[in-house]
C-alpha cells in the first residue's frame, strides 16, 4: 500500500509537498473534533514528510538538479511532521476552536516554507515564504488566548514581516532589473548587464528572509515570539519557521554565489552577518533566563553559522551549511520539544533538578544541549567540524574561529542548562509533566536519539549533504 | 585470526567495559551497602586483571582494535592495544582496585550522603582515563577526553554547596575550553594538512610539515591538553580541591593527570615523531613553562597547609615533568615521561588515600596536625612515607628511576637547563613532603588522634600500603619496561 502510494505520489511529489499541507488544514479546520483535526493534520504532514523523502532521495541521486531545495524541503517537511505529531497533546493549550486553527496554520507554516524551498523563482518564494510568515504571526497570536504577551510577539513579528516584505520586494524589483530574470537556476549562468543593482537586490532578499530566520542582528521580533508563544507555537516557529526561512535563504545564496558578478559581494555580505550572528546570538543565549528564549539565541548562533558554511562558496562549504542546518532542526525540536512537553514551567531557575522529576524531558533536553555545544559524537559536532574543515581548506581561520567560539559559548550555555538539570537541588513545586508516552515528548525524544545516532554514523547525513553541494556545483558554470 | 588475538580483543573490551559496568551496578544496586561495595570492588579487581591480560598479550606481539563507530569519513572511534597504551591502562586499573577498595572505607568511615553517585563517578572516570590509553586516533582521544572531564565534573561538584558548584563550572569550563578551543583546532588542522588522525609510531606527517605550522601545532595541542595542569591551563587544578578523597585520588592519581600525561606522549610519538624536531623553538618555549610551573608549584605546595591542596600542587610537578620528557624528541625522554606517569600515579594515589583514611578517621586535614599521627597509625603513614620518598626522587622508589631518566634524557640533548630545573623541582618536593612524613612519624603521638573509636580499617589501611608497594616496583622493571615500551619510538618500517 505504501509502494502504491510513492507511485501515485511520485509523478505529482512537488505538489503534493506543497498542496497535502493546505489541504489538510482546510480539513483541519472543517473537523468537528480537535482529535479528528490533529488526525488529520499529522496524517497529511506525514504523508508530505514521506513524498518529501523520497522527492529528495530521488532528485539527489541524479544531477543537475537543486539540491539545496531538494534536501532543505524534505527537512523542513519532517520538522513541520515532527511538530504535528507532537501537536496530539498540545491541544489543551487552546480551547477546541482554536486548537483546530493552530493545526491548520501549523499546516500552512509547513507547506508555505517547503513551497519557498521548491519554487523555481523568485517571485514563487516570496508568495510561498509570506504564506508561511503570515501563518506563523496568526498561529502565535492565537496563543494570546492564554497569554496576551503572545500578542505582543504577534505584533512584532508583523512588523518585522512587513519591513522583511519590503525589502524583499524591493529585492525582487532589483534583480529583475539587474539579471533581466527571476529563475533561481539563471543566477549563476546568465550574464548581469547591471552587477552592482543585482548584488543589492540579492541582498535584500537575504536580507528578507535572514529577518524571517531570526538571523541576529536582525531577530527583533525573537524574543518576545518566543518568550511568550505557547509550546506548540514556539514549536513550529523554531524548528519548521526558522529552519525553513534559513534553508531558504541557503538556497538563494546557493544560486547568487557562484554567479561571478555579484558572488563575491554576496558572500561577504553574507559571512558578516553569519559571524554577527554567531557573537550576538551566542551572548543573547547566555543572558537567556528562559528556555524557549535560550533556543531562539542559540539557533540564531547556529544560523550564523550555516551562513558562514555557505558563504565559503565551496561545494564543502554548502555541504557544511546543509549539515548544520540538519543540526540546527534537530536541536530546535528537542529544546523546543522538551520545553512544550514541560508546560508552562520555562524560567531556568525552574528547570532546577529536573532529572529527578522529569528524567525523560531532562533526557531531551541534555541531549540536545550536547549536540548544541558541540560534543563529540552529536550531529552537533559533525556541522562544526564540517565547518572547520571547509575554513581551513579555504584559508578563512576566522571561520573556523567562529565555529569555535560558538561551540565554547554553547559549552557555557548549555553547561550551565545541564547542571541545573542535574547538579542543582529544586526549590520550587513542579507544575509541568513528564509522561515519556506523551505525544509532546516524543518528537524531541526523538530528534534527541537522532542527534547521537546521526553524530555516531552520519554516512547517510553527509552522502545526501554532499550530493546535495554537488548538484549546485553541476548546475554552476 | 588466531585466540591470542581474539583473548586480546576480549582483554581490550574487558578493560573499557568493566568500569562502566562497575558504575552501573552501583548505581543501580545501591542497596544493601555490602552489595554495592563488593560489587565495586570486584569489578575493579576485574578490570586490572583484564588490563594485565592485554599488557602480557602485547608483549607476547598480539595486537587488538576495537572500532565502535565511524562520525566521520576515514576516521572511527576506535581503541586499540599498543604498549604505551597497554602499561597505562594496566597503571590506572591496577591501582584503580585498591582505589576501589579505599573508597569503599571512606564511604562507610566518613557516613557519606551519596555513596553511590561517589563510587560510580570515580569508576567512570577511570573508565575514560582508560579510553584516552588505548585510544587509536586522534579523534577517539579528543572524545575519551571530553568524556573524562565530564565524568570527572560531578566528583568536584559532589560536596553539593554553592563553592563545590562555583568550582566545579571553573573546573568543566578550563577543561572544555582548552579542548575545544586550542585542541580541537590543532586536531582539525592536522586531519587537514595529513589526511589522518590515526595513531602510528613515526607520526602522521609522513611528508613533512613547515616548520612554522610545526611550532603553532605542537603549542595547540599541548596548550589543549590541560589536563596535564601546564601554565596557563592550569585555572582546574585548585578548584578540583573542592572534592571528597576518593574523587581527589580519581583525578590526580587515576584519570586527570595519568590521561593528560599519555594523551601527550602520544601526541608526541604517533603524531609528531620526528616532526617534533621541526618544532624546536615551541617545545623549548613549553619546556621552559613546564620547568618553571614545576618549580612554582612545588613552592606552592610547600606554602599549602591544607593536604588537598598540598597534595594537588606537589602532582602538577610531576606532571610537568612528563611534559618536559614529551617534548624532549629522544626516546630516553619518552621513556622517562611514561616512567614518570607511573610513578606518579602510584606516589599521588598513595599519598591521597593515607591522607583520605587520615581525614576520615582523625578529621584531620592540615599538615601540621600530621605530627606525630605515625605512632597511632603506623601502617597507613609506612606507606604515606613510601610515596612521599618516591614523590620526592628518592632511591629505590618509582620517582627516582623516572627522574634519573628525565635528567640524564635532558642533559643529552644538550638541556641542561631542564635537568637543572628537575633537581630543583624535586628538592622543593622534598621540602614539602619531606619534612611532613618525618614530623609524622617521628614526632610524640597525639593523646586525642582518633575521632572514631576503632581507628582505620581493613578497608582503609590495606590500599594504601598496597599502592605504596607498587612504587618500588620499578626497581626490578625499569629495563623490561624499556624493552617493552620499545615500538612507541621505533617506526614501523
Amino acid at each position: 500500500m505504501f509502494g502504491l502510494f510513492l507511485d501515485w505520489a511520485r509523478p505529482h511529489a512537488a505538489l503534493i509537498v506543497f498542496a497535502a499541507p493546505l489541504a489538510g488544514a482546510a480539513l483541519a479546520v472543517l473537523a468537528p473534533m480537535a482529535r479528528l483535526a490533529w488526525l488529520i493534520a499529522a496524517v497529511c504532514a506525514i504523508a508530505a514528510a514521506v513524498v518529501a523523502l523520497d522527492f529528495a532521495a530521488r532528485g539527489l541521486s541524479g544531477g543537475g538538479g537543486d539540491g539545496a531545495g531538494l534536501f532543505a524541503t524534505a527537512l523542513v517537511a519532517c520538522c513541520a511532521a515532527a511538530a504535528l505529531v507532537g501537536a496530539g497533546a498540545l491541544l489543551t493549550d487552546w480551547g477546541p476552536r482554536a486548537g483546530r486553527y493552530a493545526l491548520a496554520l501549523a499546516l500552512c507554516v509547513g507547506a508555505g516554507w517547503s513551497g519557498a524551498l521548491l519554487a523555481p523563482d523568485l517571485v514563487g518564494v516570496f508568495l510561498a515564504a509570506e504564506t508561511a510568515w503570515l501563518a506563523s504571526v496568526a498561529l502565535v497570536a492565537l496563543s494570546g488566548e492564554r497569554d496576551r504577551g503572545a500578542l505582543n510577539g504577534a505584533l512584532g513579528m508583523l512588523g518585522a514581516g512587513g519591513v522583511a516584505s519590503a525589502l524583499f520586494v524591493l529585492g525582487i524589483g532589483l534583480i529583475g532589473r539587474g539579471v533581466g530574470t527571476l529563475q533561481l537556476a539563471a543566477l549563476p549562468a546568465v550574464q548581469i548587464a547591471m552587477p552592482g543593482l543585482a548584488a543589492t537586490g540579492v541582498g535584500l532578499v537575504l536580507a528578507a528572509l535572514a529577518l524571517k530566520a531570526g538571523v541576529a542582528p536582525l531577530h527583533v521580533w525573537v524574543g518576545a515570539a518566543y518568550g511568550r508563544a505557547g509550546g506548540f507555537a514556539s514549536l513550529v516557529l523554531g524548528a519548521v519557521g526558522a529552519v525553513g526561512a534559513l534553508a531558504a535563504l541557503v538556497r538563494v545564496a546557493a544560486f547568487a554565489i557562484p554567479a561571478p558578478a555579484i558572488g563575491a559581494g554576496v558572500a561577504m555580505s553574507l559571512a558578516g552577518l553569519g559571524a554577527a550572528s554567531v557573537v550576538v546570538g551566542s551572548l543573547q543565549a547566555i543572558g537567556a533566563s528562559n528556555l524557549r528564549r535560550l533556543a531562539a539565541y542559540a539557533g540564531a548562533a547556529q544560523a550564523g553559522a550555516v551562513l558562514i558554511s555557505a558563504a565559503l562558496g565551496s561545494m564543502a562549504g554548502f555541504a557544511a551549511a546543509l549539515v548544520q542546518l540538519f543540526a540546527m532542526a534537530a536541536v530546535a525540536i528537542v529544546l523546543l520539544g522538551g520545553g512544550a512537553a514541560l508546560g508552562g514551567v520555562q524560567a531556568l531557575h525552574l528547570l532546577n533538578g529536573l532529572g529527578r522529576r522529569a528524567p525523560f524531558t531532562a533526557a531531551a533536553i541534555s541531549l540536545g544541549g550536547l549536540s548544541l555545544m558541540g560534543a563529540p559524537l552529536t550531529i552537533g559536532f559533525l556541522g562544526r567540524w564540517r565547518l572547520i574543515e571547509a575554513g581551513v581548506g579555504a584559508g578563512w581561520w576566522w571561520a573556523a574561529g567562529a565555529a569555535i567560539a560558538a561551540s565554547l559559548a554553547g559549552v557555557f550555555y548549555c553547561g550551565r542548562l545541564i547542571e541545573r538539570l542535574y547538579v542543582r537541588r529544586a526549590a520550587a513545586a513542579f507544575t509541568g509533566g513528564d509522561n515519556p508516552w506523551r505525544l509532546a515528548l516524543a518528537p524531541a525524544l526523538l530528534a534527541g536519539v537522532g542527534a547521537i545516532g546521526l553524530g555516531l554514523a552520519p554516512d547517510g547525513l553527509l552522502r545526501a549533504a554532499a550530493a546535495a553541494a554537488a548538484q549546485l556545483w553541476d548546475g554552476a558554470p | 585470526m588466531g585466540w591470542g588475538a581474539v583473548s586480546a580483543e576480549l582483554a581490550l573490551w574487558g578493560a573499557l567495559a568493566a568500569p562502566i559496568a562497575q558504575a552501573l551496578l552501583v548505581l543501580v544496586l545501591p542497596r544493601p551497602p555490602g552489595l554495592r561495595d563488593t560489587l565495586h570492588i570486584l569489578f575493579a579487581c576485574a578490570g586490572a586483571g583484564c588490563a594485565f591480560y592485554l599488557v602480557v598479550a602485547v608483549a607476547g606481539g598480539e595486537g587488538a582494535r576495537m572500532v565502535l563507530a565511524r562520525p566521520l569519513p576515514d576516521v572511527d572511534l576506535a581503541f586499540s592495544a599498543e604498549p604505551l597504551g597497554a602499561l597505562i591502562a594496566a597503571l590506572i586499573l591496577g591501582l584503580g582496585a585498591p582505589h576501589a577498595m579505599h573508597t569503599a572505607g571512606m564511604v562507610r568511615a566518613t557516613r557519606e550522603k551519596a555513596p553511590a553517585r561517589l563510587m560510580a563517578f570515580c569508576a567512570l572516570a577511570i573508565a575514560a582515563a582508560v579510553a584516552v590509553a588505548l585510544s587509536a586516533n586522534l579523534f577517539s582521544l579528543f572524545v575519551a577526553s571530553q568524556a573524562l572531564i565530564v565524568a570527572t565534573f560531578p566528583l568536584v561538584a559532589h560536596p553539593g554547596d554553592e563553592d563545590s558548584r562555583r568550582a566545579a563550572g571553573i573546573f568543566l569550563g578550563t577543561l572544555f575550553a582548552s579542548s575545544i578551543g586550542l585542541f580541537l583546532p590543532a586536531m582539525v588542522w592536522t586531519y587537514a594538512i595529513s589526511g589522518a588522525l590515526e595513531f602510528q609510531p613515526g607520526g602522521v606527517f609522513v611528508g613533512g610539515i613547515d616548520a612554522i605550522t610545526a611550532n603553532v601545532l605542537l603549542t595547540l595541542f599541548v596548550l589543549g591538553l590541560a589536563m596535564t595542569a601546564i601554565p596557563p591551563m592550569h585555572g582546574w587544578l585548585r578548584a578540583s580541591t573542592r572534592a571528597p578523597f576518593p574523587g581527589l585520588v580519581s583525578i590526580y592519581a587515576l584519570a586527570i593527570f595519568p590521561a593528560g600525561g599519555v594523551g601527550l606522549l602520544k601526541i608526541a610519538a604517533f603524531v609528531f615523531g620526528p616532526a617534533l624536531n621541526d618544532a624546536a623553538l615551541a617545545a623549548r618555549a613549553l619546556m621552559v613553562l613546564a620547568g618553571v610551573g614545576m618549580c612554582v608549584a612545588a613552592l606552592l605546595a610547600l606554602s599549602k597547609q591544607d593536604l588537598r591542596e598540598r597534595l594537588a600542587y606537589s602532582c602538577v610537578a610531576q606532571s610537568l615533568a612528563v611534559v618536559i620528557g614529551a617534548l624532549l624528541a629522544l626516546p630516553a625522554g619518552l621513556f622517562a615521561a611514561a616512567l614518570q606517569i607511573v610513578a606518579l600515579s602510584c606516589a599521588a594515589a598513595t599519598l591521597l588515600m593515607a591522607a583520605g583514611t587520615v581525614a576520615a578517621v582523625t578529621g584531620r586535614v592540615n599538615a601540621a596536625d600530621y605530627a606525630g599521627l605515625g605512632r597511632v597509625m603506623p601502617w597507613t603513614f609506612a606507606g604515606f612515607a613510601l610515596a612521599a620518598a618516591s614523590m620526592i626522587g628518592m632511591p629505590p622508589f618509582s620517582g627516582a628511576w623516572a627522574k634519573l631518566w628525565l635528567i640524564t634524557a635532558a642533559a643529552a640533548s644538550g638541556l641542561v637547563w631542564a635537568a637543572a630545573l628537575v633537581g630543583v623541582a624535586a628538592v622543593l618536593t622534598f621540602a614539602h613532603l619531606g619534612p611532613l612524613a618525618a614530623n609524622a612519624l617521628a614526632a610524640k603521638a597525639p593523646a586525642d588522634a582518633f575521632k572514631r573509636p576503632d581507628g582505620a580499617s581493613i578497608l582503609l589501611a590495606v590500599p594504601v600500603l598496597v599502592s605504596a608497594l607498587a612504587t618500588l616496583w620499578l626497581l626490578v622493571l625499569a629495563n623490561p619496561l624499556a624493552v617493552f615500551l620499545a615500538p612507541i619510538w621505533t617506526p614501523r618500517p
